[in-house]
């Protein structure tokens, strides 16, 4: 199983800090496709880390992994 | 020396070696807004030698929230917000060689500032010209802090040239449409975490502790009570085009920037982003409406109306700003809305 986590707006779209799913196997992109059609939301500007780690689009999820989503802000 | 610095000498790590050496430094900070007047304030405070603060804006009635180094007399005059936080900055203290610039920190503009720059801290609100100092960091070999925030959300990770991977190496492409304050709102208290985080790694830089600089990205949500450390080692890119080996620097390239243009006998100026993009009107006219702006839209446009001009956004990215013929106030006005 993986423990998914969003930050910022994408928790109060998602309505949760996290959510558990098994997404093994799956790259980033992969993911993210899938959580854009069940939330309708957009990640394709929104960095992903793995086990706290920067996690590129093509990044395979391993079992046990957890994966947050974390999007870059511009205002200051 | 004076008692001035002596707490912050009294600090192990800092002492009175680390102290003459943030004494001997040159501190860019680039944006003199909510993280500008943050982050100029505690680098006066803490004696750096001298500090250079360009910005293009004055002073606004909804800045004083958050700004900290403006006043009421400075939104009713309409100050140039670089003019303002000098003058504000010199009041408390006299040690600081302090220079402001009132002005657009286009490329050429950051390469020339950048002569013997020890550090630059972003305190932008977009990423154009985060991309620009990026590229700026590299071929100058200067370290560079990034910081941002929305709404109760702040990040910042800091960079230095042939140690960490570069912004370039993260964000393969700009994503011009991260929220800004003008579309997510924003509290004081996300400013001064985000201040806290890039002064504390100024401090570091600048007395050279070098070894306590964090290699991770930082992110926070002070509403939704979230704190993650993102690592970012593993993203140096030897093909990156900003700090790879064969290196073209493409921020700091014509083609790349922005472009605005007056257009004749119009009180018009025209932008057009670097990339044409595919703007989601539908999400961009919600945020502005919760806002209070007037929007109006049909398949082809989005027009904003804002205080003495509007603002027409095409599909592509391209905007027309009615009522200036300023192509810093129009750029400024642009980047508010699209980040």
């Amino acid at each position: 199983m993986n423990k998914i986590m969003f930050f910022a707006h994408l928790r109060d779209s998602v309505g949760e800090e996290s959510v558990t799913k098994d997404v093994s196997g799956k790259t980033i992109a992969e993911l993210k496709q899938m959580l854009a059609e069940e939330y309708e939301l957009k990640l394709d500007s929104v960095m992903a880390a793995v086990n706290e780690e920067f996690a590129s689009d093509d990044e395979v999820i391993q079992d046990g992994d957890t994966v947050a989503f974390i999007p870059p802000v511009s205002g200051g | 020396m004076s008692e001035r610095y002596s707490r912050q000498t009294l600090f192990p790590p800092i002492g009175k070696e680390g102290q003459e050496k943030i004494r001997s430094k040159h501190v860019l900070i680039v944006g003199a807004g909510a993280l500008g007047s943050g982050n100029a304030e505690l680098m006066a405070r803490s004696g750096a030698g001298k500090l250079t603060i360009i910005d293009r804006d004055y002073v606004e009635e909804s800045n004083l929230q958050r700004q900290q180094l403006f006043a009421e007399s400075d939104a009713l005059e309409k100050m140039p917000k670089a003019a303002a936080a000098e003058k504000r900055l010199k009041q408390i203290t006299s040690e600081v060689e302090i220079r402001s610039i009132i002005g657009d920190a286009t490329p050429e503009k950051l390469e020339e500032l950048a002569e013997g720059v020890d550090l630059i801290l972003d305190s932008t609100d977009n990423f154009e010209t985060r991309m620009a100092i990026n590229d700026i960091s590299q071929k100058f070999d200067i370290p560079w802090i990034y910081g941002a925030c929305v709404g109760s959300f702040g990040m910042s990770m800091t960079i230095i040239p042939g140690k960490t991977p570069c912004m370039n190496c993260l964000l393969k492409k700009i994503p011009i449409q991260g929220m800004t304050c003008d579309t997510g709102g924003i509290i004081a208290p996300a400013v001064q975490m985000v201040v806290a985080h890039q002064a504390a790694e100024a401090l570091k830089i600048l007395s050279e502790n070098w070894e306590s600089v964090r290699n991770a990205m930082v992110s926070f949500d002070l509403w939704r009570n979230q704190y993650t450390n993102m690592k970012v080692s593993k993203v140096k890119d030897e093909g990156c085009l900003s700090c790879g080996k064969e290196r073209t620097y493409p921020y700091l390239q014509p083609e790349n920037m922005m472009k605005s243009t007056v257009l004749c006998g119009r009180d018009t100026v025209q932008i057009r982003p670097p990339k044409e993009l595919e703007i989601e009107y539908t999400e961009i006219a919600q945020q502005l409406k919760s806002l209070g702006y007037q929007v109006k839209g049909n398949p082809y446009l989005l027009s904003v109306e804002m205080e003495g001009q509007r603002l027409v956004l095409f599909k592509d990215g391209r905007a027309l700003i009615h009522g200036t013929k300023d192509l810093a106030q129009a750029k400024s006005i642009y980047q508010r809305i699209m980040g």
